[in-house]
């Protein structure tokens, strides 16, 4: 299927499925509710009518079941890509994620590729109900043997995955359910990540880096304009959590001298503790402030009526930049 | 089969004696079992690949794999000492019932590349009581999946006895998913081999699972950190300990002319050449 340039999350993701089905006989999709209905955010609308139910495969309601029928199907040679329909669903695959999937190659003695994709549409700020709304990618990159992904554009997202359904290790692709079908973008700077796996610099400044992923990074390159007259601020998209890009982010602050993390998971051992750590340890010299984190408090992910107390906005974002450069 | 089961016991007493001196860290006996896995893994035969639990020794030697590549992952030296392909054995799970959803989408996804086979998963009475296997009995059923569920019902969670596990057989509750099973007495190995036999062909006729739980006993502790004494009443023990299977078995065919004193040293012969090659590698 060749279509106009993809506009949202949503869109490029159906694409990239689509493309990589036509591509590989051996691609097939298996999730709760992806064929008939096209998925509770249609992310896989049209696919079974133009695949056919054996490779889009509907789902019976049970996670463990998908992940662990899914790790037996790529040991057969297929290259399954799971949904999970809610990132707070995902626990009930826990088990055969962790204790499975990330160890199968290394049990293996490294004989085996196990193409494995797990999509799991993550985080809140679209007034969901309770589990709908969670942020847990800390929990995965802590687990050897997994690889995260984390794109937040829609040219990123299809390009991912693709690589993450040839990588043949097992990926846990988050995909921001706010920016799904969220189509007035921020403008991002041209230019390629160095590599598949790398990081990507979306706005160039030289005054102060702001590194992030996820649908927040919309709100980073807001408070980024909002501050133009004033602040010159850097935008690195980390893109994967794991492996993370801490070279990207060291080369960055060599030149601004300022490291400032967000991200919309917890803070509390969240993706942004590794990073400042990191940067803290590589590039404490080149630093000429302390490097902060901008993530919401250890707290339960609340009711929909209190999401935007819970969350990091642009308000925050600019406060914290123009505290870090004053 | 007597032979696999003479050549399963060498290995596992070897196994024992090396982690007794302190050669092998950790070692799950198959002890008592021999007739329900060698039965089972000679009636599916060598094509089907299997998806073992973490106690098939014997189920191991019949696919050819040795002494050393069995107790090479007790002793710290990776996680699976033969090459899983080869054999058509993939490697043990520890986290049981795990490898049950992994046995049902492997059978699905043979199919659907037009390369059917048979699918055959081993795992115990305690694994069923996970989740992963109500999951996998369920898909297997759903999805008419070729695949062999061969239940070792050995009485022991490790001290957790089988009626406080559960209110049916483990036969009867297969049967609630959609799923043909049998229930059988596992310590004749000619009759434990046709019932399998039968299953085996129930999968391969109907391309639909099938159950089988083959009654066991495990004569020695769960593991070699075990000390089942405490648990275990002693007149069953003793009793299970005398009325060995194998030592039955090998008398019956003794006694029928089928082997001879000559066929048994040659076999024993066959034991120390795996136990020798275990001591070499583990022993010193």
């Amino acid at each position: 299927m060749t279509s106009a340039r993809p506009h949202c999350l949503a869109e490029s993701l159906n694409g990239a499925l689509g493309d990589l089905m036509a591509d590989d006989a051996s691609v097939v999709l298996i999730g709760q509710d992806i064929g008939r209905l096209g998925g509770v955010f249609r992310v896989t609308r049209g696919l079974q009518d133009r695949f056919g139910v054996n490779r889009v495969r509907d789902a019976m309601l049970a996670e463990s079941s998908i992940v662990g029928q899914a790790i037996g199907m790529s040991i057969a040679g297929l290259k399954p890509i799971c949904e999970i329909q809610f990132d707070g669903f995902v626990y009930l695959a826990m088990n055969q994620i962790a204790t499975q999937a990330a160890r199968m190659i290394t049990r293996w003695n490294g004989d085996l590729a196990l193409h494995l994709v797990v999509r799991v549409p993550v985080g809140g700020g679209i007034r969901a109900v309770e589990h709908h709304s969670e942020s847990n990618e800390a929990l995965f990159a802590h687990i050897a043997g997994l690889h995260v992904a984390y794109p937040s554009a829609p040219e990123d997202a299809a390009a991912m995955l693709a690589y993450a359904c040839r990588l043949g290790e097992p990926v846990i692709f988050f995909e921001p359910k706010r920016l799904y079908w969220h189509r007035r973008r921020q403008t991002r700077a041209a230019g390629e990540p160095v590599s598949a796996l790398g990081a990507r610099t979306v706005r160039h400044g030289s005054d102060i880096t702001v590194a992030g992923y996820g649908a927040v990074l919309e709100d980073v390159l807001a408070a980024a304009e909002d501050l133009a007259d004033a602040v010159d601020v850097e935008v690195i998209d980390l893109r994967w959590i794991a492996p993370m890009d801490v070279d990207a982010v060291v080369a960055s602050v060599t030149r601004t001298g300022r490291l400032l993390v967000v991200h919309e998971a917890v803070g509390f051992f969240g993706a942004g503790a590794e990073l400042a750590a990191a940067v803290s340890e590589r590039a404490w010299h080149e630093l000429s402030a302390p490097v902060r984190r901008l993530a919401p408090q250890r707290s339960v992910y609340p009711p929909a009526d209190s999401e935007d107390d819970h969350l990091i906005g642009r308000p925050e974002i600019v406060a914290a930049i123009e505290e870090m450069c004053r | 089969m007597l032979r696999h089961m003479l050549v399963a016991r060498g290995v596992d007493e070897e196994a024992v004696r090396l982690q007794n001196q302190g050669r092998v860290d950790l070692w799950l006996s198959c002890r008592g079992q021999e007739v329900a896995q060698v039965a089972s893994a000679m009636a599916i035969g060598s094509a089907a690949t299997i998806f073992p639990s973490y106690r098939e020794h014997a189920v191991a030697v019949v696919r050819g794999i040795d002494g050393v590549a069995l107790v090479a992952q007790w002793a710290g030296r990776t996680f699976c000492g033969w090459n899983p392909r080869r054999h058509r054995f993939f490697p043990y799970t520890l986290v049981v019932a795990a490898q049950t959803l992994h046995a049902v989408g492997y059978a699905i996804g043979r199919r659907l590349q037009d390369r059917t086979e048979t699918v055959v998963v081993y795992l115990g009475d305690g694994a069923t009581s996970e989740g992963d296997v109500s999951e996998a009995m369920n898909l297997a059923a759903v999805e008419s999946a070729p695949v062999l569920f061969v239940v070792q019902n050995n009485g022991w969670a490790i001290s957790k006895p089988s009626h406080e596990q559960m209110r049916t057989s483990i036969a009867e509750r297969a049967r609630g998913f959609g799923i043909t099973s049998w229930s059988v007495q596992a310590d004749d190995p000619d009759a434990t081999f046709a019932q399998c036999l039968t299953a085996r062909w129930h999968v391969e006729r109907t391309g639909t699972p099938a159950l089988v739980e083959l009654h066991t006993t495990r004569v020695a502790g769960h593991s070699s950190s075990d000390p089942h004494t405490v648990y275990r009443d002693p007149g069953e023990l003793a009793a299970a300990l005398a009325d060995d299977p194998v030592r039955r078995y090998s008398d019956r065919l003794r006694s029928a002319g089928v082997v001879d004193d000559s066929w048994l040293s040659e076999v024993s012969a066959d034991v120390t050449t795996h136990t020798r090659a275990m001591v070499e590698a583990f022993g010193r």
